[in-house]
């Protein structure tokens, strides 16, 4: 009859305690002990004492007790709710307080922070206890999904609780005065309070840091695009404020929104500005052509050019002129021309002329500068570096070659495949000019393959392309010797080797493409085309493209519908609404399938923008247009680990009754994660035990697209159990994804490289392998060591942004599993693992810097020795070893030490050379066998075994050197190690690199990758420089001073410039 | 000493002589401001912070909480009682022998578990014997309560009303009376599920009234 009594309450979970506790029994020993209350009874039986103060004064014991009695005190919450209800209590919050840090122990947040909330100011933010932490936590998460929501309808503008506000401002206020700068700036970009954060912002000790932080927050962490604009608007905001703006990064920031206009007004200023100011203007065109956006960089060169003549023509109309003629031309016509001579000239004349020396040099920087933009330089200083440090192995192309039957024509096709990749970006054709009559063994689309493979070793040949591929183009009028289906393939590679750098090829490609009708042709055009002008959405060459589209030719609308999206990549136009109408048309799978990657495409990084359309494609009866939607989803999420895109293509993965949309599902999530490698492996583990072999294939893809090039430990450890799967093509994706994984990783990194390396030997070899997995093999070779194992495959640049080239190279090379020639994709996605130091005149000077870590660790792996060749032929070799050994024993009694002696000297000399030999030796059945015939050829030529004897008993003693030499080799191995300009550091190895104090040159930006701008200290010394492409251009001439470019280095380059192309056109004419 | 300390015994004091004279309305009030003076010492439960005064002010302060109870006895506020017993207990169950055990004591827990016993609160009866020591049990008290719960259980009504009689402490003649209602209560329970009809002088005998008039009125009270 009575209401809930305290002590009710109080006394059931502490009777135990009480017991224990109780004074009378343990009256002497609690003497000692200090005083605790045993139950809340007491304090919560004040709460009804009709005194104000009284229940004052129980709530503030209750508020220091309640960790401990929070189980009694939550059965009189009423109580103390109707007190923080009593609008008469002037203590209303602290009731709040107790009630919320009640509900906190409960585990009821949401009560909690409601109650916190009306607490006030009580609800102290800076107090360091999990009450406060899990609270302050709860009404973050609160206030920044109110924020989120709120956003997105704005319609509706519900208002924030303001002392939830309250609570969250003061909580940023606290982080900013605690110097938790970051803590601030995260919880406010996560809250979406710009002001907060430039707040946050501006008063930190280190702005830089703090921006340079801010920016990567926002790419990592805000999935929203238009908020992440947002940020970095205000971000730049922020940056042009400073005294010392970080333009580095601005530009950046610029290049994301898409504003060419600032970008082109700033590198203007910086060039207008002194040589150390040129020089970082530089450094932002490398930086910003690393991140390949086509487009941007043509507005941004695009806008400079109209701002040129605005202030420098008008006012020096007459100075560009004479100055070109003072230096003879070089200015203008070269753009690595010597700026040394240029301003010295210059200046010299400066004296005599009225003529402003600052034009010049400034028309010179601009030259410069457009040259980095155009993409020409970089591509130009890759081309040397892959060049001249190519270190393929072309044993393991000889391997494959001769363990690939000749009939097979895929496994065929892959070797040749697999040579381009190795070779991509070397101009080295050695392997095809010393195998001219099996490479004649390609016909037809093997053909058009093989030619496109010279499009991918001549990668960034920009301006040999069009000439190196003279023999197999389409000659116009002429009655043309070669078949459609080499023209084609030439005009695939031209396409490659401009890839997304086509300015200067794509007149050519057009009219190729207007003037053929033959399929195949117009096949190799349009994806010329849209490589050369990727992203451009040029509408000349859509329409040309469109036209051949609607010829409604299976072969040629394939193409045409990857073309068009190459074209309009990024662009979200409403041509993509165009192909899909046509996709639904058109009765061809082929041209289906082609339309769909196509319309993929043009929604690449659009993520939200994109959901209309991804929305229409995956919910079409087509499965090829669902499959089309899978990519249009990866694709447009690539790289930005968003939830829901990840949701979605997991939903599409196990639940679409396509084989096709499934497996693309899954080799979609490899795109979306790409930024947060070490989750795919944990996201797609399950797939890979799926019962469906398409899933698992998708998943070995995924894990190799997203963990490309970075060698990761779980990576290998999912794929390797794959590629011994019971199904073939598993096997091969299994393959080619450990290869994409292991690209540029050497065995003394990971010991499963090597381990790899000898199964695909293994798969390679064996007859019996079945053909796919056997392709994978050949292919994951190449691909291991791609582009002379200079290059790497990267899917985000240096500063985290995405490289588009390399993306969409990869999502049209897993189209492969459809149309081999698509395979050559990947070479879009090498980049070179090259760190190249230049000076102001964009020369590679002389200069050296440290990599902090084990020789070994990044070091080429070793050429493979020779192996099941060398056993057959060089018989002499196997009497080196136990018989050879055991003869000259039994020999060495009869004969005299002082002949012995004679010849050591001569057997050391040949001691070297014979090591090598021995270490080859080969396998044990093999070396018996090859004992046995060495038996007979011994009697056979019986006359001559004293002289065999003496060679041997030479041998021997070569033998026992080596044996010497080979107890001195292991050295203890140097911790560091000296690097010369320019050198290759593969991107796990970027860590390590120091610049060495007090060298004469002086790198503008820190970060120890790619093309680095070096400042120099002694600039009246002279440089040396390393790569110089000066005498190749003397060489060749004003009028070719463009092939300089890879021309210079060398009289081997050279040569192979100079002479007529070996791949002869295939005479095989079917 | 302690101005505050000084302060409260002389209320303490105005107290007992307003308690003497019976003069319950100054008692209340004299004993408000007592609790909330208590409430400045930082000695007190929850805190029992160690202050010189410690020793002192705990037994102030359980003193005046016992006189409370006393008080709301006398002025028959059972809800005061609990609120002030509460408030009570942990000076006898967790002061650790700082200060030693208090004469009133015993009798305190008593009158509660008789409070209990009248309210009907069984369970909560039990709850509190069981953290009584062993010993405590035999106290005279504690016995007695414990021996009428025991009546009360068994039925044995006859042996709860006559023990007012035996009644070892004057404020337990309060609880008593109440107690005999509460056996009324009871028995009028099960004489209603037990009885289609009974005549006035069974349950004249049966609810121990002395007339006829007062079991109308009690007639009058439960209907």
């Amino acid at each position: 009859a009575s209401s809930p009594s305290p002590s009710k309450l109080a006394d059931a979970p502490h009777r135990a305690q009480q017991t224990l506790a109780h004074p009378h029994i343990f009256a002497d020993a609690a003497m000692a002990a200090v005083a605790t209350v045993s139950s809340a009874g007491g304090i919560l039986a004040m709460l009804h004492e009709p005194a104000e103060e009284l229940k004052l004064h129980a709530l503030a014991s209750l508020n220091s007790v309640v960790h401990l009695f929070y189980p009694e005190i939550s059965t009189s919450i009423p109580t103390i709710e109707s007190l923080y209800e009593d609008e008469e209590f002037d203590q209303r919050q602290l009731a709040a307080l107790v009630v919320s840090k009640v509900f906190y122990y409960l585990g009821e947040l949401n009560d909690a922070l409601l109650y916190a909330l009306g607490a006030g100011p009580l609800f102290d933010v800076s107090e360091d206890s999990d009450y406060a932490h899990a609270l302050l936590a709860k009404a973050l998460d609160e206030y920044a999904s109110f924020k989120t929501r709120a956003s997105k309808a704005t319609e509706e503008e519900e208002n924030v609780d303001p002392r939830l506000e309250a609570i969250v401002e003061r909580m940023l206020e606290k982080c900013v005065l605690d110097g938790k700068y970051q803590q601030a700036m995260g919880m406010a970009v996560e809250c979406r309070r710009l002001d907060k954060l430039e707040e946050a912002i501006v008063r930190c000790d280190n702005i830089h840091g703090a921006l340079s932080y801010c920016i990567n927050l926002s790419h990592q962490y805000v999935s929203h695009r238009e908020y992440r604009c947002e940020v970095l608007r205000c971000l730049v905001k922020i940056y042009q404020t400073l005294p010392h703006p970080d333009f580095l990064s601005i530009c950046q920031c610029l290049m994301f929104l898409g504003e060419p206009e600032t970008v082109a007004n700033i590198l203007d200023t910086l060039i207008s500005g002194s040589k150390d100011d040129a020089l970082l203007a530089y450094q932002i065109a490398f930086d910003l052509v690393e991140n390949e956006n086509q487009a941007f960089l043509l507005n941004v060169r695009n806008r400079l050019d109209s701002q040129t003549p605005g202030q420098s023509n008008p006012d020096s109309g007459s100075a560009l002129p004479v100055d070109q003629t003072v230096n003879a031309g070089t200015t203008s016509t070269e753009p690595a021309g010597d700026v040394q001579m240029g301003d010295d000239t210059t200046t010299a004349n400066g004296n005599a002329h009225p003529v402003d020396p600052n034009e010049a040099a400034h028309a010179d920087k601009l030259a410069k500068l457009k040259g980095i933009l155009s993409g020409e330089k970089s591509i130009q200083l890759t081309l040397q570096f892959l060049y001249s440090h190519n270190r393929s192995d072309l044993l393991i192309l000889k391997t494959i070659k001769q363990a690939v039957e000749m009939r097979n024509s895929v496994c065929h096709s892959a070797t040749i495949c697999s040579n381009a990749i190795m070779h991509a970006g070397t101009t080295v054709d050695t392997f095809l000019r010393e195998n001219l009559e099996w490479l004649s063994r390609a016909t037809n689309w093997a053909k058009f393959s093989a030619t496109a493979g010279l499009g991918v070793i001549h990668r960034g040949h920009l301006q040999q392309g069009r000439a190196l591929m003279a023999p197999y183009l389409p000659q116009s009028g002429a009655v043309g010797g070669g078949s459609p289906y080499s023209e084609g393939g030439a005009l695939y590679a031209l396409g490659l080797i401009h890839a997304n750098h086509g300015e200067g090829i794509k007149q050519f490609l057009r009219e190729s493409l207007r003037n053929t009708s033959a399929e195949v042709i117009q096949h190799g055009a349009c994806l010329g085309l849209g490589l050369a002008s990727l992203g451009t959405a040029d509408e000349e060459v859509f329409e040309d493209i469109k036209n051949v589209l609607y010829t409604d030719s299976a072969v040629a609308g394939e193409a045409a519908g990857i073309g068009m999206g190459l074209l309009m990549v990024g662009t979200a136009s409403e041509k993509a609404a165009e192909m899909l109408a046509y996709a639904h048309d058109t009765q061809h799978e082929k041209i289906i399938r082609g339309l769909a990657l196509g319309i993929a495409l043009t929604v690449y990084g659009r993520e939200e923008e994109a959901d209309t359309l991804i929305e229409q494609m995956t919910r079409d009866q087509d499965p090829i247009l669902r499959y089309g939607g899978m990519y249009a989803l990866a694709l447009a999420y690539r790289g930005t680990a968003n939830n829901k895109a990840i949701h979605q293509l997991l939903h599409f993965a196990v639940s679409d009754v396509s084989d096709d949309v499934r497996r693309t599902a899954v080799m979609g999530l490899g795109f979306v994660l790409y930024n947060e490698p070490e989750q795919t492996p944990r996201i797609v583990s399950l797939l890979s035990e799926s019962y469906n072999p398409h899933v698992r294939y998708g998943a070995a893809l995924a894990v190799g697209i997203s963990c490309a090039g970075t060698g990761l430990s779980d990576a290998i450890s999912l794929l390797e159990p794959l590629t011994s799967d019971v199904v073939d093509f598993v096997r091969q994706g299994a393959l080619i994804a450990m290869a994409m994984v292991m690209i540029q990783t050497n065995e003394s990194f990971d010991s499963r490289v090597g381990t790899f390396r000898r199964q695909l030997e293994k798969i390679i070899l064996d007859k019996h392998e079945d053909t796919m997995s056997k392709m994978g093999a050949i292919l994951a070779s190449g691909i291991l060591d791609a582009g002379g194992r200079n290059v790497t495959i990267k899917l985000l640049s240096r500063n985290k942004h995405d490289k588009l080239t390399a993306v969409i190279g990869l999502a049209v090379f897993t189209q492969f599993w459809y149309w081999y020639p698509l395979l050559y994709f990947i070479s879009l996605a090498f980049s070179p693992t090259a760190i190249i130091g230049l000076n102001s005149n964009l020369e590679v000077p002389k200069f050296e810097f440290l990599s902090h870590a084990k020789p070994s660790l990044f070091e080429y792996p070793k050429p493979t020795t020779q192996q099941t060749t060398t056993s057959a032929v060089k018989l002499p070799t196997a009497i080196l070893s136990t018989y050879a050994k055991a003869k000259s024993r039994a020999k060495k009694d009869a004969e005299s030490k002082a002949a012995n002696q004679e010849k050591t000297a001569e057997a050391e000399s040949k001691a070297n050379q014979e090591k090598s030999t021995a270490e080859s030796k080969p396998s044990q059945e093999k070396s018996t066998d090859a004992e046995s015939k060495a038996k007979t050829t011994e009697d056979a030529s019986g006359s001559t075994s004293g002289e065999a004897a003496k060679t041997q008993e030479k041998d021997g003693d070569a033998m026992q050197v080596d044996g010497a030499a080979e107890k001195k080799a292991p050295e203890p191995e140097p911790a560091f190690q000296i690097l010369a300009n320019p050198a290759r550091v593969v991107p796990a190895q970027e860590k390590f690199i120091k610049f060495i104090e007090g060298s004469r040159y002086v790198p503008v930006r820190p970060a120890p990758c790619g093309f680095i701008l070096l400042r120099d200290t002694q600039p009246s010394e002279a440089e040396e420089l390393v790569l110089t492409d000066a005498p190749a251009t003397v060489a060749t001439g004003a009028g070719n001073n463009a092939a300089a470019a890879a021309a210079g280095q060398g009289s081997a380059a050279m040569a192979v410039d100079d002479e007529p192309q070996p791949p002869q056109p295939f005479e095989y004419s079917a | 000493m302690d101005p505050k300390l000084v302060e409260v015994t002389q209320l303490i004091d105005r107290f007992k002589a307003a308690f003497k004279a019976s003069n319950f309305d100054v008692c209340s009030t004299l004993l408000s401001q007592l609790k909330v003076l208590l409430t400045k010492f930082p000695s007190l439960p929850p805190v029992f912070q160690q202050t010189p005064n410690a020793v002192e002010e705990l037994k102030l302060a359980r003193e005046i909480y016992e006189q409370a109870v006393i008080l709301s006895v006398k002025m028959e506020d059972q809800d005061a009682f609990e609120r002030d017993f509460c408030q009570l207990k942990p000076y006898y169950m967790d002061t650790c022998g700082i200060i030693p055990p208090s004469s009133e004591e015993y009798p305190i827990m008593g009158a509660n578990l008789l409070r209990l016993l009248v309210q009907n609160r069984i369970a909560e009866f039990h709850t509190e014997l069981e953290l009584l020591p062993a010993k405590a049990l035999d106290n005279a008290y504690i016995k007695h309560g414990v021996e009428l719960e025991q009546s009360f259980m068994e039925g044995a009504y006859n042996r709860v009303l006559s023990a007012r009689q035996t009644a070892p402490h004057e404020t337990y003649i309060y609880f008593m009376d109440l107690l005999v209602k509460t056996v009324r209560d009871e028995i009028a329970g099960c004489s209603e599920k037990g009885y289609d009809y009974l005549s006035i002088n069974d349950a004249k005998q049966m609810f121990k009234f002395s007339s006829d008039k007062e079991l109308q009125q009690y007639i009058a009270e439960v209907n």
